[in-house]
């Protein structure tokens, strides 16, 4: 009896021993930190604040994508269309969309259906933020399952820049927006290499890995993606290891502290954010153009890159910032010439210099700059009376024309006639029934930013910007300060898979080749 | 004792209605547009009507506070303008980890603030009196973003004891206080500097009176004289800064949660702030007044339960 048992046992052990599987090592998950409170709106279409940005970037393609690492419009590629064709007018263009690209979870293959809804999702004011980028399209339309076809009422700079995978051009699942309704904020179908798993409120938002992604399976088993507004304590995570990629500060300091860790990589790249001071054309003091080339000429550029640091800064040089199609570095900036302004002060009759009240916000990185502002100015005798408000109303302030100088920092899709269109174009002057961001109220190179986006030829095209941009200068409906670079800290053992240059998503892109090595 | 509660909350309910209506108007006093705040700063008029529209922002006031009213008095705070989940589990979310917070520093507050208080009292002027007021003057001159961040560098960057962020998992007991230890360590130990001032205060005023005099001269010990006759008299002002104190960590230690990473009721109510997320304002603002009524009954309680006297008034 106990020798059967015994033999039994050892047949059972065999068994075991045998059919035991090796189990497979679970993929890491990359942890990045974050500078914010929270996660916002994961709907693609309202993702407007970096940190959304940043994360709906690894759940969503576009139609097209900026080549990882870059956010150069020439190195636009096929993302979910695999190719296109465009007719002789560039008003209709027509999208043939790569076959099996699946949804996450079961919401199935993307079809042209769910294209032409997201397309018509995001072109509509009150499912998206960006319905203004499709102003101009006429019709989106499903050819057959797999084509799409979109006319335009008039050509634009850069169709293919609002199809990308950037801002409006996202594409979501019909199926889970017309299902989820309201709660797709926070529970987003994409086909992207990573999924949405679930939001911890004010901690982190955790992302698994797409298996089914369509381009091949992630090499990361998922994203932690963690909110710590404390830079102290998101540093201190970082250095403890808590951390594998940290959003850092666009300082000097902190790049230069960061970089002495171990086995640690700061990354600085594009887009600049270009902060610019808007002057109110039409108001006093700024209706008398010898004011505002006073100013502009005791705005110090190379004290601001000094301040803020060379590795993640550089002077501004136009109206528009540095890189985008159409910018050029050569519009006649008015230079620094403290003698020079306070002469154009006494000749408008200010000779003992003048006093403006200016809104600012109480955010750390734009009131900082504007407290350099207010002593470099004060050197030519200009006195800046702050009026500090919290975030949120100075946004609604300054569209309220409440403030005749505003300080301004962006970033937008890189070509010109976007920056130039919405700062200095008539029909984006604040307080009008069209308005976006024109504080200047700057009117004087309409006739060139219209031109321009409906110009055919390229060459005309860059030359209808380039005037505008000369002539917003000559005018000083703005005066361009400084452009700061976007700074992320990394170890050494992550591997984005590309070089990282650029990110319109604001952050590092995440994609189905980025490892922990 | 249950009339005595029934009263006190039925005191509270003119206090709740006027917290209702003073919310109701203090967010839409507030400047800063939430349909701006969605749509971000490429928003044009036309985009930002629509938006107010879908979130009913455009309605008549009286019909958005009526709305408001209604739906609060039957416990239904809406959805969150952001998130678009119900307010209440949201709350429901952190309010966990907000009440371990609370909780923990009032323990570790009053297990230290107490004896050292009594301590200095019964040394008045002596070394430990000195030291003791030297130490709770450095306690409550150390802001949280300070003491934590020392907290952070010691024990979770040069010792490795506890991690520097970190959600806790509720279900996770050990996990949870493990996260929890250099949080309530830090308000923990302003409190105690608060605590021990008042203690030591309200000691040696009891510690004067006719009554410890007639004890001492009966014979009584002087355990028992310091802590049933000194300290149950002492306890009145104890009592109420601990309440006081309870109350305002429950919505004020957004900087202990900013630095520590954690959730929590403050934390989520200057992003509501932040978002211009007016439900999501109104209903943390309404559950906290709520929270805040419930501490200043319970500490009415304990009036009654250290001094018969109040409970007879």
């Amino acid at each position: 009896m106990i020798r059967r048992f015994g033999f039994k046992a050892a047949i059972l052990a065999a068994a075991l021993a045998f059919s035991t599987p090796v189990f497979a090592q679970p993929l890491p998950i990359l942890r990045v930190g974050m500078a914010a409170q929270d996660v916002g709106r994961l709907d693609p279409h309202f993702a407007v604040s970096t940190i959304d940005r940043v994360v709906v970037a690894w759940m969503f393609n576009g139609l097209v994508r900026f080549k990882p690492g870059s956010i150069d419009p020439a190195e636009i590629e096929p993302d979910l269309a695999q190719s296109w064709e465009r007719s002789d007018d560039g008003l209709t263009w027509t999208f043939h969309l790569r076959p099996n690209v699946a949804f996450h979870g079961n919401y199935g293959m993307v079809t042209a259906d769910d294209v032409v809804f997201s397309l018509k999702k995001s072109s509509t004011a009150a499912t998206s933020a960006f319905a203004a980028d499709f102003a101009a399209f006429e019709t989106i339309e499903a050819v057959d399952p797999m084509t799409v076809r979109i006319k335009l009422r008039n050509p634009v700079p850069s169709l293919l820049g609002i199809l990308t995978n950037y801002a409006g051009g996202y594409i979501v699942s019909r199926r889970a927006v017309e299902e989820r309704g309201a709660g797709f904020v926070r529970s987003p179908i994409g086909t992207g290499p990573f999924m949405l798993d679930h939001v911890t409120p004010n901690q982190s938002a955790e992302l698994v890995a797409h298996e089914g992604y369509f381009r091949g399976k992630p090499l990361l088993g998922g994203i932690s993606y963690r909110f710590i507004p404390s830079d102290a304590s998101r540093d201190l995570a970082f250095q403890a290891g808590e951390l594998d990629v940290n959003y850092g500060r666009a300082d000097q300091t902190w790049v230069n502290r960061t970089r002495q860790l171990p086995n640690v990589t700061v990354d600085v790249f594009e887009p600049g954010e270009l902060t610019e001071l808007s002057l109110n054309i039409t108001r006093p003091p700024f209706n008398d153009i010898r004011v505002r080339q006073a100013l502009a000429h005791a705005v110090n550029r190379a004290e601001f890159v000094r301040w803020r640091g060379a590795d993640v800064s550089r002077e501004g040089q136009s109206v528009v910032p540095r890189g985008y199609l159409g910018f050029i570095n050569d519009p006649g900036l008015l230079p620094h010439d403290i003698n020079r302004a306070k002469a154009l002060l006494a000749e408008a009759g200010y000779p003992n210099g003048l006093t403006i009240r200016v809104i600012h916000t109480q955010l750390p990185e734009m009131l900082s700059g504007m407290q350099v502002l207010q002593q470099q100015l004060r050197r030519a005798g200009i006195t800046l009376d702050l009026n500090i408000v919290e975030h949120a109303t100075f946004h609604q302030q300054i569209r309220q024309d409440l403030s005749p100088m505003v300080y301004y920092s962006a970033a937008r899709f890189p070509v010109a006639d976007i920056f130039l269109t919405q700062f200095f174009h008539s029909r984006s002057i604040v307080q009008t029934p069209t308005a976006v961001t024109n504080f200047s109220h700057c009117d004087k190179a309409d006739a060139q930013i219209d031109g321009a986006r409906v110009a055919t030829d390229l060459v005309e095209q860059r030359r209808l910007w380039a005037e505008a941009q000369r002539i917003i200068v000559r005018e000083v409906c703005a005066v361009p300060v400084i452009e700061t670079l976007l700074v992320f800290g990394r170890r050494n053992n992550v591997d984005y898979g590309y070089e990282l240059n650029g990110s319109m998503s604001l952050g590092p892109l995440i994609t189905e080749k980025t490892r922990l090595r | 004792m249950l009339g005595f509660v029934l009263r006190r909350l039925l005191a509270a309910i003119p206090t709740l209605l006027a917290v209702l209506t003073l919310v109701f108007v203090i967010v839409r006093v507030v400047p800063g547009d939430p349909a701006l705040v969605i749509l971000g700063d490429q928003a044009t008029p036309e985009a930002t009507a629509a938006v107010r529209e879908r979130l009913g922002l455009d309605r008549p006031l009286l019909v958005q506070y009526f709305d408001f009213l209604g739906s609060a008095l039957q416990g239904d705070f809406g959805n969150s303008l952001v998130t678009n989940r119900p307010i209440l589990s949201e709350v429901r979310a952190v309010l966990p980890h907000t009440v371990d917070l609370t909780l923990a520093s009032m323990v570790i507050g009053v297990a230290i603030g107490v004896p050292v208080g009594i301590w200095a009292a019964l040394n008045r002027n002596g070394v430990i009196d000195v030291m003791a007021r030297l130490l709770s003057l450095i306690g409550l001159s150390f802001p949280v973003f300070v003491s934590g961040v020392f907290l952070l560098l010691a024990f979770g960057l040069h010792w490795r004891l506890f991690p520097v962020i970190g959600s806790a998992d509720l279900n996770d007991p050990l996990d949870r206080l493990h996260k929890l230890v250099l949080p309530a360590m830090t308000l923990g130990l302003l409190m105690a500097a608060y605590i021990t001032r008042v203690t030591r205060s309200a000691m040696l005023q009891s510690l004067g009176e006719d009554y410890m005099r007639t004890a001492r001269a009966k014979g009584v010990p002087r355990r028992r004289v310091v802590w049933v006759h000194g300290l149950r008299n002492a306890a009145l002002p104890i009592v109420t800064v601990v309440g006081l104190y309870v109350g305002i960590l429950l919505g004020n230690s957004v900087l202990t949660e900013i630095v520590f990473n954690r959730p929590g009721l403050g934390k989520i109510i200057v992003g509501a702030l932040n978002q211009r997320d007016y439900p999501m304002l109104q209903g943390l603002l309404v559950i906290y007044c709520f929270l805040i009524v419930i501490v200043n009954l319970i500490t009415d309680l304990l009036y009654g339960v250290i001094d018969p006297r109040v409970k007879a008034a």
